[in-house]
């Protein structure tokens, strides 16, 4: 830093004393909790169970659809009774993942 | 003889599905990783720093197959951790920038008086805003360099470019906080 003209030398020295500040580390346990968390992400899931999941899913889908039309439901309130549920368990991870990391900085 | 493996040997091992190759990767780089996490979220943020630092291991346990070693483990590693914490800035926008209480205190060691006090707490306050208005790569250079000690070889490294880059994105910084210090009225020798 020899090259710093005067005016740049009292910024260097203005910027060591405004930011000196001790400096967080990770916490200690950090490798097991990451070992943890792949270990939990990379639980292999079964592609049977995916695509009976999902033929279970289609199979639904087409019965609720001909039986809410049987009872006289129109078309727009057939999606909705069939969409909505799926918004929901598609948005409840999505909050979980938020409110469980925003509690864990809480915590902290 | 102990053995030690480098960083591409390393990956190879993990990649053939060796965990412990993996922890080690982890345990080597999870130190710089959180501090550029933190050098580019800054102070107050090592929560986000900690999220960020186990994000980007679990992207690169993810990437590990497809990773065929054109760049180095570390800057491949870093440049997912810069990309990572930039874009978590981006959006928690909504947490205000505010100076670390031990700064203050460090401000009131430095100068006693209490008019001289409360004006070098406002400028270090002020300086911290203008910071907060440089492009992301100065504030993680002049964080790295300033608050965690790092040389200018480090910054380098962590940010995954040449020494002489490093020291101008120093000397840019400085320079553009000297131009806005002095248009806020701060004279700050």
């Amino acid at each position: 830093m020899s090259e710093m003209d005067p005016r740049e030398v009292e910024m260097d020295s203005l910027l060591r004393r405004s930011m000196a500040a001790p400096v967080p580390s990770l916490r200690p346990d950090f490798d097991q909790r990451l070992m943890g968390e792949l270990r939990r992400r990379s639980q292999p899931s079964s592609q049977f169970s995916r695509i009976l999941l999902a033929g279970y899913g289609g199979v639904s889908v087409v019965v609720s659809t001909v039986v809410m039309r049987g009872q006289g439901l129109g078309w727009g309130a057939t999606a909705v009774m069939i969409l909505g549920p799926l918004i929901l368990v598609a948005t409840v991870p999505w909050v979980w993942r938020a409110t469980h990391s925003t509690t864990r900085h809480i915590a902290r | 003889m102990i053995r030690v493996d480098s960083d591409s040997q390393l990956v190879a091992r993990a990649q053939g599905g060796d965990q412990d190759a993996f922890a080690e990767l982890v345990r080597r780089h999870s130190d710089h990783v959180f501090r550029l996490a933190l050098s580019i979220l800054g102070q107050g943020f090592s929560a986000e720093a900690e999220d960020v630092t186990q994000e980007v291991f679990l992207k690169v346990h993810h990437a590990l197959p497809s990773f065929r070693g054109e760049a180095e483990v570390g800057s491949w590693i870093y440049r997912i951790t810069f990309n990572q914490a930039v874009n978590l800035k981006a959006r928690a926008r909504y947490r205000k920038p505010h100076l670390d209480d031990t700064v203050l205190s460090h401000s009131v060691t430095a100068e006693p008086g209490p008019h001289s006090l409360l004006e070098t707490a406002q400028r270090d306050r002020s300086l911290a805003a203008c910071i907060q208005t440089l492009p992301e790569v100065y504030q993680a250079a002049l964080r790295l360099y300033y608050w965690m000690g790092a040389s200018v070889a480090e910054v380098a490294a962590l940010l995954d470019v040449p020494e002489n880059t490093a020291k101008s994105y120093l000397h840019r910084a400085r320079q553009l906080l000297q131009g806005l210090l002095k248009e806020k009225g701060y004279s700050y020798v």
